[in-house]
């Protein structure tokens, strides 16, 4: 008679990934980067960072803003603290909080993960005491609307058509509420610049707003207002890393053309 | 000092996070998920400060009757009876919570999403203007692609559904792999920027 019991799987014992080693060592060369870009910075060398549009746009929605005596919407995104896109929301509201503060115009942030509006508030805040200007800080200008998205757009677009702020700015991780936020924020005439790292709603987006960030640039922003030494020597990194990433495709794919697979396997590719 | 045990504590776990990812081993899985698991108690504790927040917020403009405050009354209302029915009755299928989701939420929710066709409309018709070479271009390969990839096509020219999978598989795909490779490493840098404390703007007021 044959018995059958409960099957275990077994148990992974081992310690390191062999499929993963071509990331450990991207990830220690980037860092290797980092590193020797650091100390450039530090050593006083100066760094080029190409101008991006959209970010030399933002001086110019919060001049508008000012003038205007309206506020600047600032919508960071729709995801939660897991996703890397909503860090850069928040170093970019940081930099942006200090020029809201620095010209005394006034600043409104809809949240719909509430850790995310926490970690807002407390940035916002700090950006308005780092410009020497605590008290003009106003309670309740980060808030909590939903966690459901379409009654986050609901809740947003409201804002927009009643309250009507002279600039419009998307930065962060967004999904099929992009096209509806930044439509409704293109009819009451606002300055609009948005940036984020999904690809898919990039082009709704760039038809809707102003200026857009486009993947990448979404990450280089915080680093390209503050101007900090450092901060600019982590965008000289990212951009040999990825002169790096493009040369290694174009070798795997000369010796796939003459045969030789090995390169293209290893990146995963193949 | 507490800046310092701020950075300390992020270093500590970002590289621990950063680490595992590379160790298959079955208790470094089990860490793994008994650290996400913690970020439930974080968002536990943060939903009560944005259900205040949400709160703060929508009483100040029933108050100061400022334009729209009877949305916010609807609001104050909603977040009300839902929690005191989800606390009484408890929530899921049949409860009334479930009810008022299936019934009020989840119509209202398909209504708003609904709107998206309209945005779509007007969106392409104001990036479609053929007011400089990159627009017309835009224009003329929209133009193709939705011909191309409608049962008109073939017949208008065999070649149609071709050129639309071309266009698809070999500029289309290569812009957005372009962009995803630098979307990844800048997801890696601005991780190393946290992890390695050049990036502090998160932890707020020191």
């Amino acid at each position: 008679m044959l018995r059958s019991g409960p099957v275990t799987p077994a148990l992974d014992t081992r310690w390191f990934d062999p499929t993963r080693l071509n990331i450990l060592i991207g990830v220690l060369l980037f860092t290797t980067f980092l590193v020797i870009n650091l100390f450039r910075a530090r050593g006083g060398r100066e760094l080029y960072v190409r101008p991006l549009a959209g970010l030399k746009a933002m001086d110019e929605a919060i001049g508008r803003a000012t003038e205007m005596g309206r506020s600047v919407l600032y919508v960071p995104g729709l995801s939660d603290m897991s996703e890397v896109g909503t860090f850069a929301a928040i170093t970019i509201l940081y930099r942006l909080a200090q020029r809201v503060a620095e010209m005394g115009c006034d600043i409104d942030v809809p949240c719909y993960d509430p850790v995310v509006m926490t970690v807002l508030d407390g940035a916002v805040r700090d950006a308005y005491s780092k410009v020497g200007k605590p008290d003009a800080f106003r309670p309740g200008c980060v808030h909590y609307v939903s966690a459901q998205q379409m009654a986050y757009v609901a809740a947003v677009n409201g804002y927009m058509l009643r309250e009507r702020p002279a600039a419009n700015i998307y930065m962060g991780s967004f999904y099929a509420e992009s096209l509806l936020l930044a439509e409704t924020g293109a009819t009451t005439g606002a300055i609009q610049i948005a940036g984020t790292d999904k690809v898919t709603q990039l082009p709704f987006f760039v038809c809707a707003c102003d200026y857009t960030l486009l993947g990448e640039e979404l990450f280089a922003a915080s680093a390209y207002l503050g101007k900090e030494p450092i901060q600019l020597a982590t965008i000289i990194a990212q951009d040999w890393a990825k002169a790096l990433a493009a040369a290694a495709v174009v070798t795997a794919l000369a010796l796939a053309a003459l045969g030789n697979l090995a390169l293209m396997k290893w990146l995963g590719a193949a | 000092m507490i800046r310092r045990g701020q950075l300390l504590v992020t270093f500590l776990v970002g590289a621990a996070i950063a680490a595992l990812y590379f160790i298959p081993h079955y208790r470094a899985q089990a860490l793994n998920s008994k650290l996400l698991e913690w970020t439930l108690i974080v968002y536990a504790f943060a939903l009560i400060l944005g259900s205040m927040s949400l709160w703060n917020s929508h009483t100040k403009k029933v108050r100061n009757r400022v334009e729209g405050w009877g949305y916010s009354l609807v609001t104050l209302s909603s977040l009300v009876v839902i929690t005191v029915l989800g606390i009484w009755k408890g929530v899921g299928e049949g409860t009334p919570v479930g009810t008022i989701y299936d019934t009020v939420n989840s119509p209202l929710a398909s209504t708003m999403f609904s709107l998206l066709a309209f945005v779509i409309a007007s969106a392409a018709f104001r990036a479609f203007r053929a007011r400089s070479v990159e627009a017309t271009l835009l224009l003329i390969t929209a133009i193709v692609m939705m011909v191309g990839r409608v049962s008109i096509g073939p017949i208008i020219s065999p070649h149609l559904p071709g050129i639309t999978e071309w266009l698809l598989d070999v500029p289309n795909l290569a812009a957005k792999r372009a962009i995803a490779l630098g979307v990844g490493l800048g997801a890696v840098s601005t991780a190393l920027k946290i992890i390695l404390g050049i990036e502090q703007s998160y932890l707020g007021k020191s």
